[in-house]
Order: structure tokens, then sequence, then C-alpha cells
């Protein structure tokens, strides 16, 4: 009896929540199990993959660190109305992305955006990134490393943006990514992807340059 | 539905199998993971990174002339360390933090079989 009118209070407390806009996480992770987001992203940590197979294998990236890579309000933006972010199908080298992506209603969006944001990891410490146009940074990305032979980033001149398309396009990642993870992900990209098509770069750069480099893409507007 | 998943997972599995590791369709999947990008999936140089605005092209591995010019310790020097270690351009990446020995010699390997040429001996 106790029990049933426990299991009653939790049902009602979680439909306040969702009635009241604020949705909650465990709500979140309903509807991502329910829409079959499943089928094409894991959101359980640590990373899974071992062999390019493994990679190959996924349909979309991994979700399990989410609440670091991203900036919630582009997430919840995004899932409404979600605009392709790599110029290419997901690990293809010859198909273009097609921008198909499932969309999902504003209540979905927010209740997922919850529950995502709250998977986090440890890998990525706070508060050490400052977006920046920074010189030192732009050298980096553009003359020392071919980081713009397989990233769309954006141009002064006449054309909007330019760069390699290979990669996931860092065009606006000042509003995408949260800086940290960058930075966390050049410093242990075993971490977050230890089977990607970009060249491990630690070793090449000093700890120094990849904070400017960081910095600077975390600034591309 | 659940019917479907279970097929998707035996057909994951035996695929899984038959990719397994080492082995000479190996190299050839470790040239398109990396190598594809820019070189292009047969080696002409044209992969979806050679956009116009791409400022050198990456090298035509099917060209055997030009291809004939390097001795395979030269590309192994540009592959672990990248284009400036042989005065070539950064847009050539460095490889050897990515790749293990092994995959090295095989994408090696693997380039002379798109040249059909021998390279420089020595
Ligand atoms: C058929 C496979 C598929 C399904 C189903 C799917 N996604 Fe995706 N998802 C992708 C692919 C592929 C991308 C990369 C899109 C791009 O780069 O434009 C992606 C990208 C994302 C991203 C951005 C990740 C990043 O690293 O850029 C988020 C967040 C996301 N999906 C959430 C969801 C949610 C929530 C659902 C359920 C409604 C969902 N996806 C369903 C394939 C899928
Ligand atoms: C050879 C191509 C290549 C080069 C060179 C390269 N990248 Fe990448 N980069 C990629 C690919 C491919 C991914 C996606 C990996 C994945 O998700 O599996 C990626 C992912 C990223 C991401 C995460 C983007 C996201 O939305 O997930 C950042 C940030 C990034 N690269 C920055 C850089 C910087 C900075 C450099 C130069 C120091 C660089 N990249 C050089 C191919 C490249
Ligand atoms: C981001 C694009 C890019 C990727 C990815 C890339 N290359 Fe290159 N590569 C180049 C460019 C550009 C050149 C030409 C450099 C020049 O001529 O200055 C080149 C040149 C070469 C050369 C010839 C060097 C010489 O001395 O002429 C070899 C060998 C080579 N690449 C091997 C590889 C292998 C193996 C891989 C995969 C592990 C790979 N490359 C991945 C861009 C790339």
């Amino acid at each position: 009896m106790r029990l049933t009118l426990s299991i009653i209070l939790g049902m009602a407390i979680s439909v306040m929540a969702t009635a009241d806009g604020r949705a909650d996480p465990a709500a979140g992770k309903k509807v991502f199990d329910d829409k079959k987001c499943t089928e094409c992203h894991y959101t359980d940590g640590p990373a899974k993959e071992k062999t390019i197979a493994d990679q190959l294998a996924k349909k979309g990236p991994e979700l399990w660190y989410a609440g670091s890579k991203f900036q919630k309000k582009w997430l919840g933006k995004w899932l409404k109305d979600p605009k392709p972010i790599r110029a290419m199908a997901y690990n293809s080298m010859t198909e273009k992305n097609k921008g198909d992506h499932p969309k999902m209603s504003g209540g979905d969006a927010k209740a997922v955006t919850e529950f995502l944001m709250t998977l986090t990891s440890d890998a990525v410490k706070a508060g050490v990134i400052k977006p920046k146009k920074s010189a030192k940074g732009r050298l980096v990305f553009t003359k020392k490393m071919p980081c713009s032979g397989c990233h769309l980033f954006p141009a002064k001149k006449r054309a909007k943006f330019k760069g390699g398309l290979s990669g996931p396009s860092l065009v606006g990642a000042r509003k995408r990514l949260n800086p940290d993870w960058i930075f966390a992900y050049l410093m242990t990209p075993e971490v977050f992807k230890p089977v990607k098509s970009m060249p491990v770069f630690v070793g090449f750069l000093k700890e120094k340059e990849m904070k400017n480099v960081a910095a600077y893409v975390a600034n591309f507007k | 539905m659940k019917r479907l998943i279970q097929f998707a997972t035996v057909l994951a599995i035996l695929g899984m199998g038959v990719a397994g590791p080492a082995g000479a369709e190996d190299t050839e999947a470790v040239y398109k993971f990396y190598c594809a990008q820019c070189h292009g999936l047969t080696g002409k140089g044209d992969g979806p990174n050679v956009s116009k605005d791409f400022p050198v092209s990456p090298r035509n591995f099917t060209n055997a002339k030009e291809m004939d010019k390097l001795t395979d310790a030269d590309m192994k020097n540009v592959i672990l360390d990248g284009g400036p270690a042989a005065s070539k351009s950064p847009m050539m990446p460095p490889w050897s933090k990515t790749l293990s020995e092994a995959d090295v010699v095989g994408l090696i390997k693997h380039i002379r079989k798109l040249c059909a040429c021998k390279g420089k001996q020595g």
C-alpha cells in the first residue's frame, strides 16, 4: 500500500515537473529511448571503440560526454532544428551529409537537453580556456598544423567559410562547443575518441600551443 | 523490430569477425580511414578535403613517375613526422602518435601497390 502510494506520489511529482516546463533528466532519458535515439548514439561511457571497424559500425557520434562537449543553449536549439555539422555523411568519404537528422518537438528537445547535459566527463577541467582571437592559435590552425585541411572554419573574405570537409565543421564553435572540452579533447583524445581519422597532436604541439589553438577555435563565429 | 535488431547484431558480429585484426584487408582499412580524406580512396589525391582552396595538392599515389623518386624510408619519414620533416607542406599531417609501426609499414606497401612502382632504392 505504502509502495503504491509513493509510486503514485512519484508519478505525480514527475508529471508536475514536466507540466511546469522544468523538464527533468529522467524524463529526457525516457524520450531519448522512446524516440530510438539509441539506435545511432550511445550514452554510457567510457569510450567503447577499439578498432576502425568499431568506429565504422557507429551510425552517429557518441554522446556519453555530451554535457561536457556542448553548450546547453545550442543543444536545445539544434535538437529542434538540426542543421548539418559534418559536411560528409557520417563515416563516409564519398557521400555528402543529407541533412536528414531526426527533428524533435520543443518539449522533447528540452527534456533531452536536460538529460544529455547530465552526461559529463571528469577529463574536462572547467575554466581553463577563454575563447579569443589568438594570433598564435591562428598560426597553429592555419600554418603549422593541417587543422584547416580537414575542418571548415570562418573566413574573412568573400566566402563565408573555407577549409576541408572530412572533419566536423568548426564554423560556429563559439556557440556549439565548450572551450574547455576542445582543450581536453586535444590533450587526451584517447578518452573521448580512441579511434578517429584526426591525427593525435600530443607530442607535436606543446601544452601552451594546445591552449592557444583551443582558444582560437572556441572563438569561431 | 526486435527480430530485425537481433538480425542486425548477428550481422555486425559476423562483420567484425571478417574484418579481424591484422592482414591485408586491414592495411586497406587503415589507408581508407586515415589517408583517403586527402589522398582519395584510390590514391589519386582527390579526397573530400581537396577543394579549390586546398593549398597544395596531396601526392597522387598512382603517379608512378613521381612516386619512383621516393624511397620507402622517405615515405616513412614523412608519414611519421609530417610534411615539414621533408621540407614539404604541413598539410601532410604527422602520424607517429596515431599509427603503429606495423600500420606504417603496411601503408608503405599499400602505396607501392597503388603506384605499381618499387621506388628509389637505398
Ligand atoms: C539514423 C541515425 C540517427 C538517429 C536515429 C539519431 N541520430 Fe543524432 N546524429 C546522427 C548523425 C549521423 C549525427 C551527425 C550529424 C551531423 O554531423 O550533421 C548526429 C548528431 C547528433 C548530435 C550532435 C552530436 C555531435 O557530436 O555533433 C546530437 C546531440 C544528436 N545527434 C542527438 C540525437 C537525438 C536526441 C536523437 C533522437 C531523436 C538522435 N540524435 C537520433 C545520427 C542519428
Ligand atoms: C586529417 C584530418 C584532420 C586534421 C588534420 C585535424 N582534424 Fe580535427 N577532426 C577530424 C575528424 C575526422 C574529427 C571527428 C572525429 C570523430 O568524431 O570521430 C575531428 C574532430 C575535431 C574536433 C571536435 C569537433 C566535434 O564537433 O566533434 C575539434 C575541436 C578538432 N577536430 C580540432 C582540430 C584541430 C585544432 C586540429 C589541428 C591541430 C585538427 N582538428 C586537425 C579531422 C582532422
Ligand atoms: C590533411 C590531408 C592529408 C592527409 C590526411 C594525409 N596526407 Fe599525405 N600528403 C598531404 C599533402 C598535402 C601532401 C603533399 C605535400 C607537399 O607536396 O608539399 C602529402 C604527401 C604525402 C606523401 C609524399 C611525401 C613526399 O615526400 O612527396 C606521402 C608518402 C603521404 N602523403 C602519405 C600519407 C599517408 C600514408 C597518409 C595516411 C596515414 C596521409 N598521407 C594522410 C596531405 C595529407
